[in-house]
């Protein structure tokens, strides 16, 4: 229902419920705020916002409004002034911003907040781009009339946690960063402690301010209280040039600003975009940026010459790999070449990359999943991902979210608000894990089950949709599955209908009353979204499953209906539509002949080795089995160390180009920096190459240009270019007004696009495919699970000096009754052995662990749990030894 | 008081109320009760039996007055000064009350550690200013003679 109020003698109108403070905006009328947040709940705790409000007087016996002589509206104002961020609006109301008595309100505010704020604007981080300081400007009396003897002073700089400083005397106590942390980044490690004067932020948590949201903290800050070590007296705001980018370091693909002075970045902040991060980024994204100014970047091709490696120019370097590659291919044919490319380069790259492999040199060995990920993918979403239009920002009562094996706020972490946020507008939440995560906490369903079940369990969640009727005696399934549609139904009951929830029970461990209810629950709802991760397992049969459900759930095809999944890198979701895999070429069309897999190229299954941006024998500090091994780096990963030739690439920062996100949505990012000496970007070596090997038609000046070709030639990307990519958003959905995101510019907001899937398509048909579960795990012994963390041992990660100490070391988390059993505390190193390979590490009682379950996360420093898993391995075999070290 | 004992009687304390984080302020006041101020350790161990993090509870801690983080004398003075109250002479009644217990200005606890005094805000009656609570108990419309024989009594008792 819509309301008409009159704000300033001007009419608007909005929703009921709607704050007179957004009515206000709507208009172009700004209320000054210190407290207020469009994200958060309202609080009115600083009274910045004071507005004289008057209500239409209703006469009592017509119920209509009163009117005087002259036909105009009887209204009664309300006695004091109201805060416009507390107090929503309703018919006939008429608010009034601009008269004397709001000035002196606003005048009186400040002067008060003043007595207790140093105005130390010249030294302050926040000056330039400060709430404060402007609505000081505009608004205060100039001069105060308390005595500047008695001002309160206290803390300069404490240390809130290791990456945020807090200035107690320039805070003005608006909650904005208490009300972040407990309602949105559900830490609850800030709180304003004490009474009055006396009142201030603190965080007693160990260590202190735990999140892994923190820096948002110090944007919606209104003052200068809140600094990151990262940027504290490193730049004023107005030297800084703005680009903007995307976030490379996980698959959310958060949009963000690269700030930048004198060529380098000093910060990086958020970039709105709702679909995606809304106005946050986490921690990694913010100050892990510091790979790019690294000394330790590759600048000049190297090139092994008798055992060394010596400087070379581009010339001498790239003819001596097309040289050598040619020979091989000559001799041993272009199936004795294989590619390997990472997944954090751009879609032109890897597009380009799986092109120079397939068309030039004729190879079909192509793959991006090294290490534990070696084999994992993901062929679902192109028929059943999220359709075009989901918003998970807007999600909440109506829609059921399944997450299954997988720790957002570790692996995805503003995905993690997301999914939180729509929890608490109301969504249903089914986290199934088979550890305790943080998003328990929300989840309205938990379901643990025993690592090496999810795709029982979701057997079990299929056997209940089929085969169990609501209370009101109606089917599960879908309406919306139309059945001319869907193929295999009957097969598919039938199938399932031995998977009762009673038989899942006694193989995952999950309750059979946990499942049939997480199922109705689910199934009950009129959106459904699936989220699922690596820890799950990568069983063909799991994926099946989840389509399936998807499908006969009728949460397909639809806005805020179908699956997302949990990839590891930033564009791991671009490698796969771009068929960086050996048996899918681009847009998910199979490939007619099967290359190798990264696994089988490192085990000596080709003689020439083409990398980019992958670090593949990190992980096996096997010999390097291989005539010719060429590199394109940022950095001497140890697989370059290996290698015949070294090619220096360009960091993000430093060039254009478009990632995919695990939403499919396709974003471009523009260059911020010059690269560092020789550097070129990966997709420039790539055509380079390709001409000296003979190809025609490689003629790409940039990636907008390959970008077109991909546009041209593959149906998922038909509709896209960077234009379009890079279309303004409409001001309505764009509130980054520094206020409330923290900048003194309006940075720029694009929305990216969405490739569409087959649900989408009127005319496609489901096929319902049966897969067996793979066996049952083991009810008894220890199972090894790697889980992935933020702040893993990457490279890139660990060019940030600020983020060291965040850095996870080398450990193996133990339940605390498995520690009790086998003697062990905190800190006592424990032997753990599989198969031929052992490991002696640090243990860590971690009360989040079932019995049974050990955990070493994933590429921490030397590679620990791909070492003793090997690779593609999510979880231990069986034969796991545990036991404490002697002598510890 | 024993951590078994506290954990005994919170699960008493927990069923009146529907999340356990509402039991906040009953389960600090047990683990006070007996010593009259709240360790490090309570903190941690009513952010444990609670599920919430250690920063809230002190910041629930440091919004009473109720609570303290440091051992007080045996009997509490709290005298407020807040405006109400000193305009009606409250906080030179206060300065003097320190001085005649040989305190500082500001208040802390008497050698013999029988008291401790201490400003507070506003106790919820301004109207029979000056006013101090002493321990759980109120005494009101105070003059100095009035305080001194209380005080004489408190010592009398011990
Ligand atoms: S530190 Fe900043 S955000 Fe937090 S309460 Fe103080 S002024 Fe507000
Ligand atoms: S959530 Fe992922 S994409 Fe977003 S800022 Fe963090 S690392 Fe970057
Ligand atoms: S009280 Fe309205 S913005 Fe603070
Ligand atoms: S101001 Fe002293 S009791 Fe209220």
């Amino acid at each position: 229902m819509d309301v008409t109020l009159t704000i300033d003698n001007r009419e608007v109108t909005v929703p009921a419920g709607t704050l007179i403070v957004e009515a206000a905006r709507r208009i172009g009328i700004e209320i000054p705020v210190f407290c207020y947040h469009p994200k958060m709940l309202p609080v009115g705790m600083c009274r910045m916002c004071l507005v004289t409000v008057g209500l239409p007087v209703v006469n009592r016996e017509t119920g209509r409004p009163e009117v005087d002589a002259a036909g105009q509206r009887v209204i009664r104002w309300l006695p004091k002034p109201v805060t416009a961020c507390t107090e929503p609006v309703s018919e006939g109301m008429v608010v009034i911003t601009d008269s004397a008595q709001v000035a002196a309100d606003r005048k009186g505010i400040l002067e008060f907040l003043l007595t207790s704020h140093p105005l130390d604007c010249p030294i302050c981080d926040k000056g330039g781009e400060c709430p404060l300081q402007d609505l000081t400007y505009r608004h205060s009396p100039g001069v105060s009339r308390f005595d500047i003897a008695s001002k309160y002073h206290a803390a300069k700089a404490y240390p809130l946690g290791d990456l945020i400083v807090l200035d107690r005397e320039r805070c003005i106590l608006c909650a904005r960063c208490t009300r972040f942390q407990q309602e949105i980044a559900d830490d609850p490690v800030l709180a304003i402690e004490n009474r009055g004067r006396d009142a201030m932020i603190v965080s007693y948590s160990e260590p202190a301010f735990n999140s892994h949201y923190s820096g948002n903290t110090t944007d919606i800050c209104p003052v200068g209280a809140l600094t990151t070590r990262d940027f504290r007296f490193h730049a004023r705001p107005w030297e800084l040039e703005h680009t903007a980018s995307v976030c490379n370091h996980c698959g959310v693909g958060c949009n963000i600003v690269l700030d930048t002075r004198l060529g380098r970045i000093v910060r990086v902040m958020p970039r709105q975009n709702e679909l995606v991060n809304e106005v946050w980024i986490c921690d990694k994204g913010r100050f892990a940026h510091h790979f790019h100014a690294s000394s330790q970047r590759l600048t000049v091709p190297l090139m092994r010459q008798g055992g060394r490696m010596v400087e070379v120019s581009w010339d001498e370097a790239l003819q001596h790999v097309a040289t050598r590659l040619r020979a091989i291919c000559e001799q041993h044919g272009a199936e004795a070449i294989g590619g390997i490319a990472g997944a954090r380069l751009p879609n032109e790259d890897l597009y380009l990359f799986q092109k120079l492999l397939r068309q030039v040199i004729g190879t079909p060995n192509v793959d991006y999943r090294v290490g534990l990920s070696a084999g994992f993918e993901d062929d679902i979403v192109a028929e059943v991902g999220v359709a075009c239009g989901t918003d998970l920002g807007r999600v909440g009562c109506g829609t059921a979210i399944l997450v299954l094996g997988s720790d957002l706020d570790e692996e995805a972490p503003i995905l993690y608000l997301r999914v939180a946020g729509a929890a608490r507008h109301g969504a249903t939440l089914i986290n199934a894990g088979g550890r305790a995560t943080k998003l328990d906490q929300r989840a309205t369903h938990v379901l643990r089950y025993r690592y090496g079940s999810a795709t029982h369990l979701v057997l079990g969640l299929l056997h209940v949709v089929l085969h169990e009727t609501n209370e009101q005696g109606r089917a599960l399934t879908g309406n919306e599955i139309v059945p001319g549609r869907v193929r295999g139904l009957a097969e598919l009951r039938a199938h399932v209908s031995e998977w009762t929830p009673e038989r899942v029970a006694t193989i995952s461990g999950v309750p059979a009353e946990a499942i049939r209810a997480a199922a109705h629950a689910f199934a009950a709802a009129q959106n459904g979204i699936i989220i699922y991760g690596g820890e799950a397992g990568n069983h063909p049969a799991l994926r099946r499953a989840i389509a399936n459900l998807a499908i006969v759930t009728g949460f397909v095809g639809r806005p805020n209906n179908g699956v997302i999944a949990v990839l590891a890198h930033a564009n791991s979701r671009g490698a796969e539509d771009l068929g960086i895999v050996p048996h899918r070429l681009p847009g998910y069309a199979p490939a007619e002949r099967h290359g190798l897999n990264a696994t089988e190229m490192v085990q000596g299954g080709v003689r020439a080795l083409l990398v980019a941006g992958a670090d593949p024998f990190a992980i096996s500090a096997r010999q390097v089995n291989l005539e010719f091994l060429v590199v394109q780096e940022l950095f001497m990963s140890a697989t370059a160390q290996q290698a015949d030739v070294v090619l220096p690439a360009v960091a993000p920062g430093e060039r254009s180009g478009s990632y995919t996100n695990l939403e499919r949505r396709v974003q471009y990012f523009h260059p911020a920096l010059l690269p560092p000496g020789m550097a070129r970007p990966d997709w420039s070596i790539l055509r380079h190459l390709a001409v000296l090997l003979g190809a025609g038609g490689w003629d790409y000046a940039t990636p907008a240009a390959v970008f077109e070709e991909m546009a041209r030639t593959i149906p998922l990307y038909a509709n896209m270019s960077y234009e379009r990519l890079t279309q303004p958003v409409e001001i309505s959905r764009h509130m980054a007004h520094y206020i409330y995101a923290g900048m003194s510019y309006q940075s720029e907001a694009y929305e990216g696009l969405q490739w569409p899937t087959l649900a989408e398509q009127a005319m496609h048909t489901f096929v319902l495919e049966w897969q067996a579960p793979p066996p049952d795990p083991p009810t008894r012994g220890v199972v090894l699970v790697a889980p992935r963390v933020l702040y893993d041992g990457g490279t890139l990660l660990g060019q940030t000096q600020l983020l060291a100490s965040h850095v996870v070391t080398s450990h193996v988390a133990v339940s605390p009754q498995d520690a009790a059993v086998w003697g062990l505390a905190d800190g006592q190193r424990v032997r753990v052995a599989v198969c031929a390979r052992e490991i002696a590490l640090p243990c860590r009682v971690n009360p989040a662990l079932p019995t049974g379950v050990i955990a070493i996360p994933r590429n921490l420093a030397n590679n620990v749990a791909e070492m003793l898993l090997g690779e593609g391995q999510l979880f231990s075999p069986a034969g796991l030894i545990v036991e404490k070290q002697q002598g510890s | 008081m024993t951590s078994q004992a506290f954990y005994e009687e919170l699960q008493g304390v927990l069923k009146k109320y529907p999340v356990k984080q509402s039991a906040v302020l009953e389960a600090l006041y047990i683990l006070q009760r007996d010593k009259n101020y709240l360790s490090d350790e309570d903190i941690h161990t009513a952010a444990e039996a609670l599920e919430m993090t250690v920063t809230e509870v002190q910041a629930i801690v440091g919004f009473y007055s109720l609570f303290r983080r440091q051992p007080t004398g045996k009997y509490l003075i709290q005298v407020c000064t807040d405006l109400p109250c000193a305009l009606r002479g409250a906080d030179a009644f206060y300065r003097r009350l320190c001085e005649r217990l040989g305190l500082p200005p500001e208040g802390g606890t008497t050698a013999d550690g029988l008291f401790t005094v201490e400003e507070v805000v506003c106790l919820a009656a301004c109207d029979r200013a000056p006013v101090a609570q002493i321990n759980l108990q109120y005494f009101e419309h105070l003059t100095d003679q009035a305080m001194d024989a209380v005080i004489a009594r408190l010592r009398e008792q011990g």
